[in-house]
């Protein structure tokens, strides 16, 4: 106990490292994820398919090979980001490409009628998504989205790898000086855990919130 | 025999196919200004499709549709652009059988929404032609509740009023009183039978023969995808022609 107390102050850096790297790969990867979602419904074959090309490459490569890719990668063309750059960009990217998967299951949950009375309506394709489906099938999204972001804030560790000052890392070095490996571990995965199941909670209030 | 005057819209030969299966064959119909045409037959008669084809939500294989001086050919003779597309169906309305209100907005927002983002209306001007319309059907009081918190009737009188709100010069109706109860179905009906009485041309799919009978001019029997018997409304339902025609509404009757 009096260790974990010890480690802490060397730790609490790292989780907000972890949390910031989070944001940002949310940040990025959300917004990329609901364009991605839209695209891969898009009438022409010509759009549709190099996103579903994109969008199964996000989910099916390992996010460490992405970021190994973006850090060590991209300098090969002359792109030098930092490690904490590179890591929310590779995050960034898986993000979209799961993302786009769970908004575009939303989407096709909203009822085809829907879409047909916006059309009868004179409404344009793009208005059409926008103000009828989008709204609807966010709604529909936002618990999956909350279980997601859980799984990307514990994925953040990969960040570990490129030698991000994370919460994993900070805890890594920590030991590697006291040899406390246990102290130091479990201090992180329970300062990952508070965070993630505190996030579990709300979501889970607000989302009952909603139904009453 | 006097002559109608000039049809605000034609649909000339329309056939209609999902796959390789057509279900509406060679389908043509001319509705004068103000007329209100009912189509009846049974299930799988092509009807809601051929009703569906005018605002072009079910595009027609081939065939034509002239509205308003423009015409509107099927896919297979060269189809519409998306520009024609948006004008056809800002001067038609629908009213659909689950009635398809945004379930996110309220009532009132339900209607302003294609007024402004369709027509261009401004927030405000958009509000009170709303507010207007709801009143017009009956429904000044739901505005601000959500579409879920409405009953049967009250949401397809919303659906009604969303589709007036943008001056349509024709109304679809795709069997408007199926989902709901009978007690809820004569709001509907009361209000569809005002807007007749005001002049609008409305073509209704239904099953109301009661309706059919008293509020539409015209009575189109269809079959199998088919037109298969036609008249002035009263007169087809008392002593329809066609054998086909007879077998259906005594079946309908006897109900």
């Amino acid at each position: 106990m009096s260790t974990w107390i010890e480690l802490f102050p060397d730790l609490l850096p790292g989780l907000w490292v972890t949390i910031k790297l989070t944001l940002l790969a949310l940040g990025l990867g959300l917004p990329c994820g609901v364009v991605l979602a839209g695209l891969s419904a898009a009438p022409s074959r010509w759009v549709r398919w190099p996103v579903i090309v994109v969008v199964e490459i996000g989910r099916g490569v390992p996010g460490l090979i992405v970021l190994y890719l973006v850090y060590r990668g991209l300098p090969q063309v002359d792109v030098v980001l930092s490690a904490f750059l590179s890591a929310g960009v590779g995050l960034a990217f898986s993000t979209a490409a799961y993302t786009a998967e769970i908004i575009r299951a939303g989407i096709a949950a909203v009822p085809v009628g829907h879409r047909e009375a916006a059309r009868a309506l004179s409404l344009s394709p793009l208005q059409e998504f926008r103000l009828v489906v989008l709204p609807q099938a966010l709604r529909t999204v936002i618990a999956p989205l909350v279980g997601f972001s859980i799984i990307l804030y514990q994925g953040t560790s990969l960040a570990y790898a490129i030698s991000v000052p994370e919460l994993l890392s900070r805890a890594y070095n920590a030991a590697s000086i006291t040899f406390q490996f246990g102290a130091a571990l479990t201090l992180a995965g329970a300062m990952y855990a508070v965070v993630s199941l505190t996030a579990t909670a709300l979501a889970g209030a607000r989302s009952r919130e909603r139904v009453l | 025999m006097n002559h109608p005057p000039q049809p605000l819209l034609e649909a000339s030969d329309i056939c209609i196919a999902y796959g390789g299966h057509q279900v509406v064959h060679d389908v043509s119909l001319a509705v004068a200004p103000g007329e209100v045409i009912s189509l009846i037959g049974p299930s799988g008669a092509g009807k809601s499709s051929f009703l569906r084809s005018i605002n072009w939500l079910e595009p027609p294989c081939s065939g034509t549709l002239t509205f308003d001086g423009s015409t509107f050919r099927g896919l297979r003779d060269g189809g519409v652009s998306k520009r024609q597309l948006q004008g056809l169906r800002r001067s038609i309305g629908m009213v659909f059988q689950q009635f398809n209100l945004f379930p996110h907005l309220s009532a009132l927002e339900n209607v302003v929404l294609a007024q402004v983002h369709a027509l261009g209306r401004s927030k405000a001007e958009a509000r009170e032609r709303a507010l207007q319309e709801l009143h017009h059907v009956g429904l000044g009081e739901v505005t601000d509740k959500l579409p879920s918190k409405c009953s049967g009737g009250q949401q397809q009188r919303i659906a009604i009023a969303r589709a007036l709100a943008l001056d349509p010069q024709v109304m679809l109706f795709d069997e408007p009183t199926s989902a709901l109860d009978p007690e809820y179905a004569m709001d509907v009906l009361v209000t569809m039978r005002r807007l007749a009485d005001e002049g609008m041309t409305m073509l209704v799919v239904t099953h109301e023969m009661h309706f059919a009978a008293e509020v539409a001019d015209r009575v189109v029997f269809m079959a199998e995808g088919r037109v298969v018997e036609e008249g002035p409304a009263a007169a087809l339902i008392r002593d329809p022609q066609h054998e086909r025609t007879q077998k259906f509404l005594a079946a309908v009757k006897g109900r």
